[in-house]
């Protein structure tokens, strides 16, 4: 059963959990590869995480010029390959979101895979599987059409409210807050 | 939203393939990785001949050969020559006297064709009759003729008046 990950943007209380979670996963090496904001820094508390949307026409890989970002046949946006990668720092560029990060020691790119060794038996990606708020789900089909059903998700609003040709489909879906949807979410 | 959302050109997976299922069995890569580790097999597959090399070339190899008494010195004149065989009865070898304590050796058979070589006295020359091949006394190496390989000498020693032969040398070019 195919399953997907899912953002509830509004229950992030910044507690990090999915930074550590993701330092943990095997084959990421002890560097975490998604991020967590202030939405409005000084003004409220609110966070969010940021994490890699895994774009159906990834930029990040379109960009690569030697093809080391790849595309799982699950959508996951795989990190580069090391044999391939040559640190050109394209994808980083690229990103709408900003999600790949390099290393400048190993001369090396790394993003999140989704943690593509997990969640291509159906298990879910670490940072999903310790959230403790349920804003990063791990959920199948079935489940994502019912809050679609509830909500209104809209990936063009994520980034760019004003350019909406800045985004792609995404194989991660986002749930914008309640906020900008005009309507109150009850989780 | 379709602008920024569309593939750019039809993909091949030669010159921009980013799905993984689509990469290539063996890519560019892979295939000076095959040809590295190919050669690395050849030339670890080549170090056996360096200790057959070593082993040759220290004589760990030598053949052991069985002392044999061809003749007395007394019986022998200078400038004569004297027939055996040695190390087996199949191997004819010619003994010569050159001078008073001066002894050489050869196994017989020509080079060229294996006709019985002899010692022709007054040219001082060791004789192949099959085709006129000649050969030095001295080192036995082919002087004239078709042969062009030396004969191969058998080292002598005199024992108690007695001349025997101790060995065959090795062939070298």
């Amino acid at each position: 059963m195919k399953k997907v990950l899912y953002i509830e943007l509004e229950n992030c209380i910044g507690c990090r959990s999915c930074l550590a979670a993701c330092t943990q996963c095997g084959g990421h090496e002890q560097r975490n590869r998604n991020y967590v904001i202030d939405v409005n820094p000084f003004v409220d508390r609110q966070t969010m995480p940021m994490m890699c949307l895994h774009c159906e026409n990834p930029p990040c890989a379109r960009s690569c010029p030697v093809q080391a970002i790849q595309v799982h046949e699950t959508g996951a946006v795989l990190s580069a390959m090391t044999e391939k990668c040559l640190g050109c720092q394209n994808c980083t560029i690229a990103c709408p979101y900003g999600i790949p990060k390099f290393d400048v020691e190993q001369n090396l790119m790394y993003k999140c895979d989704l943690c593509i060794d997990r969640t291509k038996d159906g298990i879910p990606p670490m940072c999903a599987s310790v959230c403790p708020t349920n804003t990063l789900q791990w959920v199948t089909e079935e489940e994502l059409a019912v809050k679609k059903s509830q909500f209104r998700l809209n990936n063009g609003m994520m980034a760019s409210m004003e350019d909406p040709y800045l985004e792609n489909k995404t194989n991660v879906h986002v749930s914008l807050p309640g906020i900008l949807e005009g309507k109150e979410k009850l989780f | 939203m379709d602008k920024n959302n569309k593939i750019p050109f039809d993909e091949d997976n030669y010159t921009h393939n980013i799905n993984k299922n689509n990469e290539r069995k063996l890519d560019r890569r892979g295939f000076m990785k095959t040809m590295v580790g190919a050669a690395g097999l050849f030339a670890v597959s080549t170090l056996p001949w360096g200790s057959i090399a070593a082993t040759e070339l220290m004589g760990l190899r030598e053949k052991k050969y069985p002392k044999k008494e061809i003749i007395d010195v007394k019986k022998l004149k200078v400038g004569d020559a004297f027939e055996f065989a040695y190390p087996t009865d199949h191997d004819s070898a010619l003994l010569v006297r050159l001078g008073e304590n001066e002894f050489k050796a050869y196994q017989n058979a020509c080079t060229h064709l294996r006709c019985p070589v002899f010692w022709e006295q007054s040219k001082s020359e060791l004789v192949c009759p099959c085709h006129h091949g000649f050969f030095d006394v001295k080192t036995g190496s082919p002087t004239a003729g078709p042969p062009r390989r030396p004969l191969p000498e058998i080292t002598i020693q005199v024992e108690a008046g007695k001349i025997v032969a101790t060995g065959v040398k090795r062939y070298e070019t």
